[in-house]
Formats: C-alpha cells, structure tokens, sequence
C-alpha cells in the first residue's frame, strides 16, 4: 500500500493544525483528534481575572521584583571621568612603549606596520591646518629617507626596493601638501626647504643606491637587484632626480605651469647647484649635496608668496629651467628661504 | 486596530499594532495593557501544562510579563515577532524555575486538595474533582512524551504559535518542528487511546500498554 513520505505527512499535519484545507487521511485522523483534545483542555485554563489584575497593577507600577533584566544604570558624571581616565591611562600605557618601541622600526621588521599607522594618526591630526599637514609630511618623507640609508647601511637589501617606492610617495605626497598649503596661501617657506633638503639628499641617496646595485658592490640576488633598479629609476625618473641631472634638462625651457596643475612633478626643486657639478656627478659619499650649500644668485624675494613667482623671473637666471618649475606653488616654495636651508 | 483604509499596518495575530509596541515601550499603560491581555491566556495555558500547578503557573505569567516589560526596549523586532519573544522569556523563566526547583526539591501539596480548599465552595467538588481528573489524565499524557515534543506542541497549542514561528523559538528548522510534532501527536494519541478507523478496524479492542498509564480503556474500566 502506498505511504505518503514523511515530510508529506508532517506538512499536512502541520496544515490541518493551522486549519488550511488538506484531506484528512485515516492515518492523521487521530493525530488531530489528540490535537484538539489537547487544545480543549488547555483552553480549559482560565487565568483568574483577579490575578491579571494583580499582574497588571504590577506591571504598570513597573515594581516587578521577580525576574529583573540586566539593565546597565546610567553612569554619573564621576564614573564617565573614571572610565575616561582609565581608557587613557590603558592607551598610554599601551601605546607610549609602542610608539617609542616603533620609532626605529624599518620596513620588513614587526614594528613597521605599528609606526606608519602612528605616522597617519599624527597626519590625519593636523589635517587642520594646512602648513602643519606639509610639516608633518614633509617630516614622514624625511623618516623614509632615513629608512632607506639604515636599510642600506644595515644591508637590508631586500626591503630597499618597498623603502624607495614608499620613499618617493612620501615625498611626492609632501610636495602635494606644500603646494596646496601654498595655494591657500599659508606660511610654507620653511616647511618646503626642508623638503627640498629632503629631495636632494634622497636624489643623492637613489643615486648612490643606483650605482651601488649596477657597480655589484652590493651582494644583491637577481630578482633583488632587477626590483632595486626598478625603484631606483621610478624614484629618479619623477620624484627624486640624481643630483647630476637635475639642472640639465631645464635650461632656457621655462615651462609655464600654473598653479592649478600640482600633480605634475617638480621639473627641480633644488636650487642652483655648483657650476661644476653640472656637468660630472658628484662622488658617491664623501661630496657634501652641492645644491643646499650654494645659495642661488640671485636671491629670491623670501617674503612673495610661491604662486606669484612669475615665470619671466626665472628665465634670467641661469638655471630658469628649475626656476620655471616654481610656477608650480611648491617648487616655488623651494627656492624661497635660502637662508634657512642648513648644509649637512 | 487594523488600518484597511490605504497602507496596512503591520498587525499581529493577537491585533497588536507597531503603534502598540512603540508605546509599550515607552511603558504607555494602555499599550501595556493590551499586550498584557493579548498575550496572558496563552502564557497561562503555557504554564499552566508545563508546571501543572495553578499558582504557580500564575506567578510565572506574572513574572514573564514583568520582565518581557522591563526588556521591551530592547526588543526590536516587529510586532508579529513579539509573541515569539514573550514566549522565549517564559522558556528561560520555566528553566530558571525548574533549575531552582531541582536545588531545593520540596514535594508540593496535592494540587486536588489544594485546589478543592481554595474554592471556598463556591464549586462543585464534585465537578471539580471529575475536571482534574479528566485534565489530568490529558497532562499525564503529556509527561509521557519527550521534551522536546512537549514543548513543541505546548508551543503550537497552548502558544498559538506556527511551526515556523515554534521553531523560531526553540533554534531548530522548521521541518524539525513538524517532525517534532507529528511523533508528539502520534504519542498522544497512542496514550490517549485515540486510534485510526483502520487501526480499530483491524484490532476492535486495543490491547492496553500496561507501561502507560492513561489509556482510554484504563480510563473506562475506573
């Protein structure tokens, strides 16, 4: 004899409880029945109107003292500053060793990750303040720059290629800053020489790490030194020219950029180098940057604004070609304050 | 309490409105009173077949009802779910009761005798004594059933719960419920002495289960 499936019987079940129409067949027959026998003697229990009373008189006075919910009391005053001088105390306990602890972390070591997020709570701080944004950025940029020296000098040579990519954007990213401080006006001149020493001090550290890995005086393995390359020309190619080359293609080509366009790179930041070093590239370590030592010759107005250099200026100047390049805003910060910029 | 004219508001199967439940929780008496009444026979009847005794059974609808109120802030569900919460309440309330029964086990008065002295006769005892036996005789029927299939159905008849909604309640899938269900009924029917046409037809006198205690012929033979 044919049996419906079970899971057929448990849904016409179910729907003949909840009175939808379906067959009753002779096998679920006396499963309703005991179903409703089963209702007629719940529905004989009545709550007795007198306790509904009682249970309403309670529950409206809101006084039930059975069962209580964890309800959280609100906090007084005292016990928000205690909480909140207790999370402080957490946080500095937490974070002051792991902040000093990460100061001196390179790139590949546990701590990195630690102090470049303590590095964009600092920038994402002074985002107010357009000058102290360019500051601080202009101060990670100098961090990277540092980086990539230890990395070098400790010949941690597989973190060099990610210490110059993050290198060139913290400068590219500094430049941004100091230009749009500069668009808005704000008081740069002594944030953007700093990046200028920053930039030519980096040219000077990529040229130095590019000969390095052409010359072999460094133990690199192929895939290393192909990425080191790689990052080396990235870097000098935008962002950080080697210091040989940054005045040579600038020469008598003023190129009229205006302030409305800051993504365009820096032609060359850096002052008037030394005559000679035009031509030759300066030694490797030994040579002191020529560009920050030389002022230029003709000492710039140090109280215009970057935006009002006008282009005309820098072509009589014997390196107009870098000098064009302060039509820019930022670049034009760079030549600014001679006289603070402090040779190494 | 339902709003036919243009966009229907939500309404539960007891004909509570959201509106009710917004104002419940803002501990406005009359929404309070019309979940109370709403919902208090079901949690009752709930209690009552679970616990067996009258004034307990009372005071956990009492209690359920007090804390379902003091968390109803937190409750954020719509209001067809509120039913299903109460009765998640008065779950744990029974399992916290039986939990504490367990730790102190006190043997409780006979409830015939209890109940026959609080009626101050103003009852029949005689009716009253042939009601707690018949009522009786269906709740030890219950107790003959697994828990699981207890509560399922206790959910579906005392509750008026759905399957779906059942099985809400108790985390389980709904086909699970429906399985729960059909062997509860099947049980109860089997200790009730409730049998098909087919059944009776092929054994005219059911041979009692001497391991059950309610079987309709025992109940007929007393």
């Amino acid at each position: 004899m044919h049996r419906p499936k079970p899971n057929k019987l448990h849904d016409e079940l179910d729907a003949l409880l909840d009175g939808r129409p379906v067959e009753l067949t002779d096998e679920l027959a006396p499963l309703v029945e005991a179903a409703d026998v089963l209702r007629i003697e719940l529905a004989g229990y009545q709550l007795d109107p007198g306790v509904a009373d009682r249970h309403l008189q309670r529950i409206l006075e809101g006084s039930g003292t059975v069962v209580q919910l964890p309800v959280r009391q609100p906090a007084g005053a005292w016990d928000v500053r205690r909480r909140v001088v207790a999370v402080a105390l957490a946080a500095a306990l937490v974070l002051a060793p792991a902040t000093i602890a990460s100061a001196a972390a390179l790139p590949g070591q546990a701590m990195y990750p630690f102090k470049l997020a303590i590095e964009q709570v600092r920038i994402a701080s002074v985002q107010w303040s357009p000058t102290r944004e360019a500051g601080e950025r202009t101060r990670v940029a100098g961090k990277r720059l540092d980086e990539v020296e230890s990395l070098v000098r400790l010949r941690m040579f597989s973190q060099l290629p990610n210490a110059l990519k993050a290198l060139e954007q913290a400068v590219v990213a500094a430049q941004v800053a100091v230009a749009e401080a500069a668009e808005d006006g704000a008081p740069v001149a002594t944030v953007a020489s700093r990046l200028t020493q920053v930039r030519a001090d980096g040219g000077r550290v990529v040229e130095e790490v590019r000969k390095a890995a052409a010359s072999g005086s460094i133990n690199l393995t192929g895939g290393t030194r192909d990425a080191v390359q790689a990052a080396v020309e990235d870097a000098q190619q935008d962002v950080l020219p080697p210091p040989g080359r940054e005045t040579v293609p600038t020469a008598g080509t003023p190129t009229p950029t205006t302030p409305d366009n800051p993504p365009n790179p820096p032609v060359n930041p850096t002052p008037a180098p030394t005559p000679p070093s035009t031509a030759a590239p300066p030694p490797p370590t030994t040579t002191p940057p020529p560009p920050t030592t030389t002022p230029p010759p003709t000492p710039p107005p140090t109280t215009e604004p970057p935006t009002s250099a006008p282009p005309e200026t820098a072509e009589g100047q014997p390196n107009g070609g870098e000098q064009t390049g302060a039509a820019d805003g930022r670049d034009a910060v760079d030549e600014v304050p001679p006289t603070t910029v402090t040779a190494p | 309490m339902l709003g036919f004219g243009g966009e229907r508001e939500a309404v539960s199967k007891v004909g509570l409105t959201a509106a009710d439940l917004v104002a419940a929780r803002l501990r406005e008496p009359a929404a309070l009173t019309r979940i109370y009444t709403a919902y208090a026979p079901a949690l009752f009847r709930f209690f009552m077949a679970s616990v067996s005794d009258r004034h307990l059974a009372e005071d956990l609808t009492g209690s359920t009802f007090v804390s379902a109120i003091e968390g109803l802030p937190k409750f954020r569900g719509p209001v067809e779910a509120l039913g299903g919460w109460l009765f998640q309440i008065a779950r744990h309330d029974l399992y916290d009761h039986r939990r504490k029964q367990s730790r102190s086990r006190i043997e409780p008065l006979d409830d015939n005798l209890t109940e026959a002295a609080a009626s101050d006769g103003t009852v029949d005892p005689e009716e009253l004594a042939i009601a707690r036996l018949e009522g009786g005789r269906v709740l030890r029927a219950l107790q003959e059933l697994s828990p699981d299939q207890r509560e399922v159905l206790l959910l579906r008849m005392a509750g008026g719960m759905t399957a779906p909604e059942v099985a809400a309640i108790l985390g389980k899938t709904t086909n699970a419920v429906k399985a729960l269900q059909h062997r509860g009924l099947a049980s109860l029917a089997r200790v009730l002495g409730l049998r098909s046409l087919r059944e009776t037809q092929e054994r005219p006198y059911p041979s009692p289960d001497p391991g059950r205690l309610t079987s309709q012929e025992e109940e007929e033979e007393r």
